[in-house]
């Protein structure tokens, strides 16, 4: 192990002594040279060390002196937050007292403002459908807003606000009472506007030249109702207005306008043919076809009777009536025996029925399918609205309201076909059988009488 | 007075326009079966003398010719004696179908209110129920009240006819 030490050193040196010598020209070869040189190296490290030491030093202690300071930093705020902690807690405390102090010092007032938010919403709903709000604009734009800052903040109403409140509650049942007359700008049926003397009753109804007036209340605007009540209503109207103090009869909507209302929105006659789809169209088409058939065999019925009864009456045999023509067969057989003649005239007489009966069955017809047909309908519709609920459910009534009433619709222009015809076919029944009669039992008497008369 | 036909009008107008047209067609109705009743109690008896006496007038009552003239004379006398008859029996029919329509139209009211203001808003339905309702009580009370009429009639010309033919008779040779 020495051993090896040893010469591993020589080793060193040697080639440390061959380094130097070759590194070094220059300088002078000696071995004190050298150790010199070690030295002052050496020392030159150390110095360096040290300094490196003095610096870490230096910095170990900055770094102690931030961690002292966050540490600081960190004791204060959690001190402060202690502190704001146990404020806030008194604060809560604090609040609930105050709290329950208000409401002490409030006491009914409360309540009060409570009512007096909801009778505000409530008579401002109330003004907006009045029709006194024609006369008197602007009442419930004071109302909302009043509502609005209740509901909103904290800010309690005025005693001015309350009063006025009061007021106008006040002053709405007054007017109600009334019947006035004053001007405003009225939407006639034309669309022009113009300004006219307006009749006032109560909060009922709104009149101006014998025409009832509807009051928007979201708009404020007086318009004509485009559909009026019955004439006799509106000369009522135009009476109030003309009266000066007297009593008149006056037709009013006890409802504020909501009647007069659907008389505008019901539908009028064309409409409701509409209403009725194509089965409806096809029931009109066939009575009036019927009715077309009906009225040619009135015409043709009624001038054979009158010819008949002037045959009956008549001595000479005219060929323009079915009677002559029967009456004729005695003269085309004079030798005929009573048996062949009879044979004869019954022959006459089933040439001459059909031409008196003709259309009467396809009239009979039509009376009775008219009705299947409006039933034909009124199931279709039916089938309408039954899909319309299964796809949007019975929730909404206007939707089954409206296939409900196309499907009576059919049904009434069924009726309306089939009543007619009902009276005519009896009628022109009657006729007819009524001259078959006369041919089949009074021919052959008309014919005796003229054989013994001569 | 006025009170009876303000009572009268309000009744029309509740009923709605069907029931004017009832109205209208029992009035024509009770006329026919008036203008009836009248001939078969009074004037039909003049004219079934007049023609007995013109039969016992004629000394052949037994020939061919004879036998048609008696149908002859038969014949014209039941023709009057059925006379509107028939019309009055339709009218009877017609009254309840009247009735129907009213029926139909013041329901077809109801559902208009119902398509407009939605849901059953029952006071503004009222005036289309009673529209359903007053009619078809109207066409009964036409159709019943006819119908008695109708049949007496019937009945009554029947059995005129059947003496008119016991009294009208052929003379048959033994």
């Amino acid at each position: 192990m020495f051993k090896h030490m040893k010469f591993i050193a020589v080793g060193l040196a040697a080639a440390t002594f061959s380094f130097g010598a070759m590194a070094q020209n220059d300088r002078a070869l000696d071995l004190d040279a050298l150790l010199k040189q070690l030295e002052e190296g050496q020392f030159s490290q150390s110095q360096q060390n040290k300094q490196r030491e003095q610096e870490f030093m230096q910095k170990r202690a900055e770094q102690d002196s931030i961690l002292e300071d966050t540490r600081k930093q960190r004791d204060a705020r959690l001190q402060t937050s202690e502190q704001l902690e146990t404020q806030f807690e008194e604060n809560e405390f604090k609040l609930a007292d105050l709290n329950g102090a208000l409401d002490d010092r409030l006491g009914s007032l409360k309540e009060l403002f409570g009512v007096l938010q909801q009778v505000a919403g409530d008579t401002k709903n109330k003004f907006y459908n009045s029709m006194i709000s024609a006369q008197i604009p602007g009442r419930a734009a004071f109302l909302d807003q009043m509502a609005q800052e209740m509901g909103s903040s904290s800010k309690l109403a005025s005693i001015e606000e309350i009063e006025r409140v009061w007021f106008e509650m006040q002053r709405e049942m007054t007017e109600s009472g009334k019947v006035t007359k004053f001007n405003t700008n009225v939407v006639e049926a034309g669309g022009q506007k113009t300004n006219k003397e307006v009749v006032r009753v109560g909060p009922f109804a709104l009149v101006a030249d014998g025409k009832y007036l509807d009051f928007n209340g979201v708009t404020g605007t007086v318009a004509e109702l485009i559909r009026q009540p019955a004439d006799r209503y509106g000369d009522s109207a135009a009476e109030l207005q003309a009266s000066s103090g007297e009593m008149v009869e006056f037709g009013l909507d006890p409802t504020g306008g909501s009647i007069l209302g659907l008389l505008v929105q019901a539908p009028n006659l064309r409409e409701r043919i509409e209403q009725g789809g194509i089965v409806g169209y096809i029931i009109l088409i066939v009575g009036a076809f019927g009715l077309l058939l009906a009225l040619e065999r009135l015409v043709t019925l009624t001038l054979v009777k009158n010819k008949v009864n002037k045959q009956l009456k008549s001595k000479e045999i005219k060929e323009n009536n079915p009677l002559g023509r029967i009456l004729k067969v005695r003269e085309r057989h004079p030798n005929a025996d009573t048996e062949a003649l009879e044979l004869h005239l019954t022959e006459a007489i089933l040439g001459e029925v059909p031409k008196l009966s003709r259309n009467l069955t396809i009239i009979k017809i039509i009376s009775v399918v008219a009705p299947l047909m409006g039933l034909l309908g009124t199931v279709t519709g039916m089938i309408n609205t039954f899909q319309a609920i299964t796809l949007f459910g019975t929730g909404d009534p206007k939707l089954m309201a409206g296939g409900i009433s196309t499907a009576l619709v059919t049904t009434v222009l069924g009726l309306v076909v089939a009543i007619p015809m009902t009276l005519l076919y009896a009628m022109l029944n009657t006729r007819s059988k009524n001259i078959v009669y006369v041919l089949q039992e009074q021919a052959s008497g008309v014919i005796a009488e003229r054989a013994e008369r001569g | 007075m006025t009170e009876f036909l303000e009572a009268i009008r309000d009744f029309t107008e509740t009923g709605g326009q069907v029931l004017l047209v009832i109205g209208l067609l029992i009035f024509v109705m009770w006329l026919l079966i008036l203008e009836r009743a009248l001939y078969l109690l009074i004037w039909h008896k003049n004219f079934k003398s007049a023609a007995i006496a013109e039969w016992k007038a004629r000394e052949d009552r037994s020939s061919w010719y004879a036998e048609q003239i008696r149908q002859k004379v038969i014949s014209r006398l039941s023709i009057q004696l059925s006379g509107s008859i028939p019309i009055i029996q339709a009218l009877v029919a017609l009254c309840p179908l009247l009735g129907l329509m009213g029926t139909v139209t013041g329901m077809i009211e109801v559902f208009d209110v119902m398509a407009i203001s939605g849901s059953g808003n029952a006071r503004s339905m009222a005036s289309g129920v009673s529209k359903a309702t007053i009619p078809t009580m109207a066409g009964m009370v036409g159709a019943l009240s006819g119908v008695f009429a109708a049949t007496w009639l019937n009945r009554m010309a029947k059995s005129e006819r059947t003496h008119l033919e016991d009294a009208i008779t052929i003379k048959r040779n033994a």
